[in-house]
């Protein structure tokens, strides 16, 4: 096998009798920075979740060496870390807390202070606004990776509802993250922050149509055949 | 209040009322010529405390697997189903029923675990009220069945009407409690190690598993004791609403909504609300004690209210 971190081949996922991923390969080395993009409804979540092996779907795929769909969930923690896009707590916890409850509290706090929210740290997640309550859980999902060298960090929309300011902090930290020799994979609205990755993942319906480096793939061309193209559809 | 604080406070609480709990009944207040009184009263505070234990810990856990501050075994039909399967063995079997200590704590674990089987299979993955419909629906199913069964077996209907109100602990003895206490306090210790991953449970499905969590391991250990506890408990007491939602909630309230401190501080917490009820009922009126569950239904039903009213708003 290659040295991808993160490698999909056909990767498929069906759900309900729909089809929403069909076919994806995709790959990801260690330091690398992904960006799947695409407009709404194209699938980025559902890749995402695949990727996680949080979804069953067909297709090879390998994330740190291991199959996540095979491997038990505390051993695949180990790999990969994932953050979903409208992360929910059915409690009001404490954001110091979170790191409490990953194990980690120190590594927490670090992140935690990294995405601009260590003042939050004593506050309950009800008392933060939606975007603040986002960062709190990418700080753990960055901290839950004890060491990002050769783990892949999967995130979704990893920078929407924050302020301009945090989102460049969460932009720093996932591409300081890939730095210290991560695979870093996004799904993601912001073209701005995809031409900055190394890899973007261009999805239309379930469907890869480009891939490779931003400036190949985040062509007027392909911007105008996918967004223009479901623009049109969607109306 | 710190989890420290809420710890003390709790336990000298539950010491003082076990002093009162063993001080007070029917027979008048003191321990009696050498202490007769108070070896007669004994099972009925051990009964009430690991009850009140299990109640407190089952609910928190339930609250937790569910992901429902509302959830509580007595609300959502566990309690009715653990009834209802004692009901079933000593309706089909009243002879055989006592002949082993473990038939009646069996048929009532059998029951709470058919009844949270189909409040998981119906019941979870939606709202709040999704789960709560369903419990009704189990506990109206299960409360029918167990009158049809007490209407048509005569000796067995006054003890099975009684357990519908949660009025055994006045029947409590060594012989009949050692076996449910044991596994009261075998379903507590086993629920704790479950904190972890109740808290990760609590940012839903993906997210748990994205940080390590065996959803559905998890999800079935909780359950199974959940129904161990509840089972157990309504040997020792019958049917009580209110313990599991109210003791959580105060726990939450006093140290933050972590499982680490949630579950074993429901379980404190639990015992004090159940030895208190009791207390109250046999203390207010020795002569025509109130059951434990009539007393905590008074105190538990206007909370209820209030924690639904909140939540919807």
């Amino acid at each position: 096998m290659s040295d991808a971190l993160i490698q999909a081949l056909g990767l498929g996922v069906e759900i309900a009798g729909r089809r929403i991923i069909d076919g994806v390969s995709l790959s990801a080395t260690r330091g690398q920075t992904v960006a799947i993009v695409g407009p709404n409804g194209a699938g980025k979540t559902t890749l995402l979740r695949a990727l996680a092996g949080l979804l069953p779907s067909e297709g090879e795929l390998e994330v740190g060496g291991y199959d996540p769909r095979i491997i038990d969930a505390a051993a695949c923690a180990q790999t990969r870390a994932y953050c979903a896009q409208k992360p929910v707590s059915a409690w009001d916890y404490r954001v110091s807390d979170l790191g409490e409850i990953i194990g980690d509290p120190a590594g927490y706090a670090h992140w935690l202070t990294k995405l601009q929210l260590g003042e939050f740290s004593d506050r309950r997640l009800s008392e933060l606004s939606g975007g603040e309550q986002k960062g709190a859980h990418l700080a753990m999902a960055f901290a839950a990776l004890e060491e990002p060298f050769g783990g892949a960090l999967l995130l979704d929309e990893p920078a929407a509802a924050l302020d301009l300011s945090r989102q460049e902090a969460v932009r720093q930290a996932i591409m300081a993250f890939a730095q210290a020799g991560a695979a870093c994979v996004v799904a993601t609205h912001d073209l701005s922050f995809a031409q900055r990755c190394d890899l973007v993942a261009v999805l239309s319906e379930g469907r890869l149509i480009a891939a490779g480096e931003p400036a190949s793939t985040l062509t007027p061309a392909i911007i105008s055949e996918v967004w223009g193209a479901w623009a049109s559809s969607a109306s | 209040m710190t989890a420290t604080k809420a710890w003390m406070a709790g336990g000298v609480l539950l010491a003082g009322l076990v002093v009162l709990a063993l001080s007070v009944g029917t027979q008048g207040f003191g321990w009696g010529d050498g202490g007769s009184l108070l070896l007669l009263r004994s099972p009925r505070v051990l009964a009430a405390l690991a009850a009140g234990l299990a109640l407190g810990i089952g609910g928190a856990a339930q609250q937790g697997v569910f992901r429902n501050p509302l959830a509580d075994p007595g609300l959502t039909g566990v309690f009715g189903g653990a009834l209802f399967g004692i009901a079933v063995l000593l309706g089909l079997f009243p002879e055989a029923a006592w002949h082993r200590a473990w038939f009646i704590p069996a048929a009532a674990f059998a029951g709470a675990l058919g009844t949270s089987a189909l409040l998981t299979l119906f019941g979870s993955g939606g709202s709040a009220s999704r789960l709560l419909l369903t419990g009704l629906g189990l506990n109206a199913f299960t409360a029918a069945g167990t009158l049809v069964i007490a209407s048509r077996s005569g000796e067995s209907r006054e003890l099975l009407t009684n357990g519908a109100y949660g009025d055994w602990l006045g029947m409590a003895t060594l012989e009949l409690t050692w076996l449910p206490v044991l596994l009261c306090l075998a379903a507590a210790l086993l629920l704790l190690p479950l904190a972890r991953s109740l808290d990760l449970l609590s940012f839903g499905e993906d997210s748990a598993r994205g940080f390590g969590c065996d959803v559905g391991s998890s999800r079935r250990k909780a359950v199974l004791l959940t129904a161990l506890a509840a089972a157990a408990a309504t040997c020792l007491v019958g049917q009580v609403a209110f313990i599991g939602l109210l003791a959580p909630h105060l726990a939450r309230a006093l140290a933050g909504p972590r499982h680490a401190h949630v579950l074993p501080l429901s379980a404190l917490l639990g015992a004090v609300l159940l030895l208190g009820a009791d207390t109250i009922g046999r203390g207010l009126w020795p002569q025509a004690p109130l059951s434990a569950a009539a007393v905590t239904a008074v105190i538990g039903a206007p909370l209820f209210i209030w924690i639904a009213r909140g939540r919807h708003e």
